[in-house]
């Protein structure tokens, strides 16, 4: 009977045009949409809904780590949309974004040098970087089976390319493969769901110069600071490197739901592994990372009049970097890198506590207006078991965000929102015991880059957005959006603004 | 309905598969590895010192040079050592002593090269051999070359120098200086034929001194061997250039271009050269260098080819070198050796091409006369350092008399 209900009422509300705020709205109260099992998007009885978006963002400022642009953009377009399809549910996702970055340090090769890989090269020459990616998204459920079953399929294709502008320059390609099979149970109020999850990882990087007269000093970085040093031109510039990793794991869900209110609880235990070699005509481990993911949830929503969700999250990951000792088999027609060590040489555990409550006035097609509240508590603690280093930064974000969405005439909407954030640093520090101290890789990079992350700051965001109809029927909409965050330290100086100017069309 | 279970059935088959091929290995690979640990290792010492004195001890030097990770300890007279907090990896360990007795100063040195410290309590033994400290040394090598106004290359101006470190009046007539095969550096070393192949180092090029007459070379001075004995600053050639080589002894000449004048140096001999080129341009990734005495004349037929290439090169007996250098393209290449560590137990570098900077041995004492002697441990690791700019005669070193046009 209570299926019966929400269908009849999803079913008013499918009818009803697609806004900016009704999508957020449907988006929040669907508790498996979330999850990586697919499966469950037919419990959560989402309608029919499609938006396109243009994007334009630019930022600048100081306050940033040293591998990020003075000023960065990005013009991006995206499209996604839902569909209720012969009693299961269908969604997809595209979107592509063309990055430009000015005035970059200390990454010489990676296109997201902030993806949990400690092994690539860095030097020190100021550079633009240009990137841009694809990224295809889409989960499938089907009605339910026998009444009970749901099978369900998520997949998630990846892929960039990116360059850098100057000697020692480079170009990269990145790609993932993502699926994600789901299976979800129904017995009468309770849902279980199961659900593995599978992802190829392949990233090229090859150095070059444009000045082949003359070759640039690099640093291959390993973890904590440490590195080896490498030229790229000449006869022996440093090789390209590849890196290629699996990921394998699964999630569990239960869902449970009594009156108006309703929660899930999922848990989840994923394991990459990531190799990377230099020269694969003649390939040399130079690292790999094994990377343990485990984290729990928790979302509770009640529904009445007004729409209230909380969502409490727990996650640990633990990443280890291993290294190898290897010899060269220099016997003639042989001629290969040979394995005789290898070792755990450096770790990094991440704790994430997040706590976070949303409410919405006013629980229908969309919301009134909205108010929420978050806390997060980050713990990483990276150490390089020898010669010993260690960092380690502790952070807490505590954050407000309200948003009101005022009805104009003949339907217009429009939206405001402001939001505040507060990073308190509660802990910070790098000890670097490592066998070349004055490099400039600790006193340019790494020290740097981890006084940006102990510092306190505050965050200011606002936002406006314009909301038209564009059909006779009222089926679509348009939406002109403009948002601003500024970010600047509590102490010292410097900020950093980002600026995103949005156009948008919801079906 | 039973057509879609099958369906299912195929799809869920297949997803499984999937599953189980994809990279098991790789997950199965790193479920074994474990923490770092730090090693100890015992280092023993094999004299085979011939005549010489036994050394009173000596100092133990590991190095991994991919890591820039070293570790220093002494050695007594027992001749062995326990070393502890050891980081697993490839290290060079090279035991060095000195010993002053009967007016002779003695090096004792020995090392082995590249050897794996990947278990606990792991026994190496070094070799160590002694010698007299040499007579005739590389004091400095101009190999990199220099830019031009334009920013391009310049590498006709490098240099040789050759000096007269002992005690006693030597002559140069007949030294030869030989690059050795591999020119760079390199991972990829040459296999050559013969059960006595590690009697030898093989040549690629030899330059002799004309054995017409003799060149006598007092304590203190040296000679010059330039690539191209003029001034390089001069507007057609290169005025970037940081030396003026008018004043060197020899030239490698070889008149292949107007730019190539024959200049007052004595030219020398083109002992072996299998593989002409228009100049004698030595790598400026940097080459490794010995000087010797051929006990019998180079007969260029006489050549030797690694296995599975056809490349000529020549065989100079170990026993024959009278000083070594090996030079690198940066410190890291330093475990790219291609020299056998009884000739250098290290090497040298500029760190770079094109940087018009030298590397020449630093001074280990300054006599009263101002004469200076150099370290010549048969390490250049230890025995060289950078310098800038490069500068032929530096240290007050003479030339000899019987250059009339210095």
């Amino acid at each position: 009977m209570t299926l019966l209900t929400t269908n009849s009422a999803v079913a008013q509300e499918a009818a009803k045009q697609n806004s900016p705020a009704s999508i957020e709205l449907l988006k929040a109260r669907s508790l498996w949409f979330n999850t990586n099992n697919a499966a469950g998007l037919s419990l959560d009885k989402m309608h029919d809904y499609s938006d396109l978006n243009f994007q334009y963002k630019i930022k600048s400022g100081d306050f940033k780590k040293s591998h990020n642009g003075e000023k960065e953009s990005l013009l991006g377009v995206s499209t996604e949309g839902g569909l209720k399809l012969n009693g299961g549910y269908v969604w997809g996702k595209f979107s592509y974004n063309n990055e430009t970055l000015r005035n970059t340090l200390f990454n010489t090769t990676m296109i997201n040098p902030e993806r949990g890989m400690p092994f690539y090269t860095v030097d020190k020459n100021m550079s633009d970087w240009k990137s841009q990616n694809y990224k295809l998204e889409m989960k499938v459920a089907s009605k339910p089976l026998w009444d009970k079953y749901i099978v369900g399929v998520q997949g998630e294709y990846v892929t960039s390319t990116g360059a850098k502008q100057v000697d020692p320059r480079s170009v990269g390609y990145f790609y993932t493969v993502t699926v994600k099979p789901g299976i979800a149970a129904m017995f009468g109020k309770h849902s279980v769901g199961v659900n593995m999850v599978y992802q190829n990882l392949v990233e090229e990087t090859r150095t070059t110069n444009s000045n082949s007269q003359l070759s640039q000093d690099v640093y291959v970085i390993k973890g904590l600071g440490n590195f080896y040093s490498a030229v790229v031109g000449g006869l022996q510039s440093l090789g390209s490197f590849v890196y290629s990793g699996n990921k394998f794991g699964g999630d569990f869900q239960y869902s449970y739901g009594i009156s108006d209110i309703n929660f899930i609880l999922s848990g989840n235990y994923h394991l990459r592994v990531e190799d990377v070699i230099s020269s694969p005509t003649k390939p040399k481990k130079e690292g790999t990372v094994k990377e343990e993911m485990m984290s729990a949830n928790l979302t509770v929503t009640k529904s009445c009049d007004n729409f209230h969700r909380l969502d409490l999250s727990y996650s640990v990951n633990n990443t280890s970097g291993i290294e190898y000792v290897q010899v060269l088999d220099n016997t003639y027609e042989v001629q290969r890198w040979v394995d005789v060590y290898s070792s755990v040489r450096s770790t990094y555990n991440q704790i994430d506590m997040v706590a976070r409550y949303d409410f919405f006035r006013g629980a229908s097609h969309e919301y009134k207006w909205k108010a929420g509240l978050f806390a997060n508590y980050r713990d990483n603690d990276d150490l390089y078991i020898l010669p010993k280093s260690k960092m380690r930064v502790e952070n807490l974000y505590l954050g407000i965000n309200a948003k009101t969405n005022i009805p104009l005439k003949l339907a217009n909407r429009l939206i405001l929102g402001a939001d505040f954030i507060y990073k308190n640093n509660i802990n910070g520090y790098y000890i670097y015991k490592g066998a070349d101290a004055t490099s400039p890789v600790i006193t340019q990079f790494m020290t740097p880059d981890m006084q940006y992350s102990s510092m306190d700051y505050y965050k200011i965001g606002g936002e406006v957005s314009y909301f038209t109809n564009i059909s006779r029927s009222n089926k679509s909409g348009m939406f002109v959006k403009v948002a601003a965050d500024f970010y600047k330290p509590v102490e010292g100086e410097g900020y950093r603004m980002q600026t995103t100017i949005g156009l948008g069309f919801t079906f | 309905m039973s057509e879609m279970k099958n369906i299912y059935k195929i799809l869920i088959v297949a997803v499984l598969a999937l599953f189980t091929a994809a990279s098991c290995q790789q997950f199965e690979e790193v479920s074994k590895i474990g923490e770092i640990e730090s090693l100890s290792i015992v280092v023993k010492a094999n004299l085979d010192l011939g005549s010489a004195p036994a050394p009173n001890g000596f100092n133990v030097k590991l190095i991994n040079y991919a890591e820039r990770y070293e570790v220093n300890t002494t050695m007594g007279a027992n001749g062995t050592v326990t070393v502890d907090n050891v980081i697993p990896g490839i290290y060079t360990i090279t035991l060095s002593s000195e010993k002053a007795q009967d007016g002779f100063t003695y090096n004792y040195s020995g090392n082995v090269v590249n050897v794996d410290i990947v278990t606990n309590n792991k026994q190496i033994s070094v070799n160590v051999g002694a010698s007299k400290s040499g007579a005739l040394v590389l004091k400095e090598v101009y190999y990199c070359g220099s830019k031009t106004p334009t920013g391009g290359s310049y590498f006709r101006d490098q240099f040789y120098e050759i000096y007269n470190n002992s005690e006693t009046v030597q002559n140069v007539r007949g030294l030869c200086i030989a690059i050795l095969n591999p020119l760079t550096a390199t991972a990829n070393l040459p296999v050559w034929p013969g059960d006595d192949a590690s009697k030898f180092v093989y040549a690629s090029t030899i330059w002799q001194v004309p054995t017409d007459v003799d060149y006598p070379l007092n304590p203190g001075e040296s000679i010059i061997i330039a690539q191209m004995a003029d001034d390089h600053k001069k507007s057609n050639l290169n005025p970037n250039s940081p030396v003026n080589l008018l004043s060197a002894e020899f030239e490698t000449f070889i008149n292949t271009t107007s730019l190539i004048q024959n200049n007052p140096a004595i030219n020398m001999v083109m002992a072996f050269w299998p593989s002409p080129t228009p100049q004698w341009l030595t790598t400026v990734f940097g080459g490794a260098f010995v000087i010797y005495y051929p006990s019998v004349a180079i007969n260029p037929a006489n050549y030797v080819s690694p296995v599975g290439s056809t490349t000529k090169n020549y065989k100079i007996p170990i026993e024959e070198v009278v000083d070594a250098l090996e030079l690198v393209g940066n410190a890291n290449q330093v475990q790219l050796k291609r020299m056998p560590a009884v000739l250098d137990a290290g090497a040298a570098t500029v760190g770079g091409t094109y940087l018009s900077v030298s590397v020449g041995r630093k001074v280990k004492e300054t006599k009263t006369d101002g004469r200076v002697i150099l370290y010549d441990t048969n390490n250049s690791s230890e025995d060289f350092e950078v310098l800038n700019p490069p500068v032929i005669r530096r240290y007050g070193a003479k030339a000899p008399s019987w250059n009339t046009w210095k």
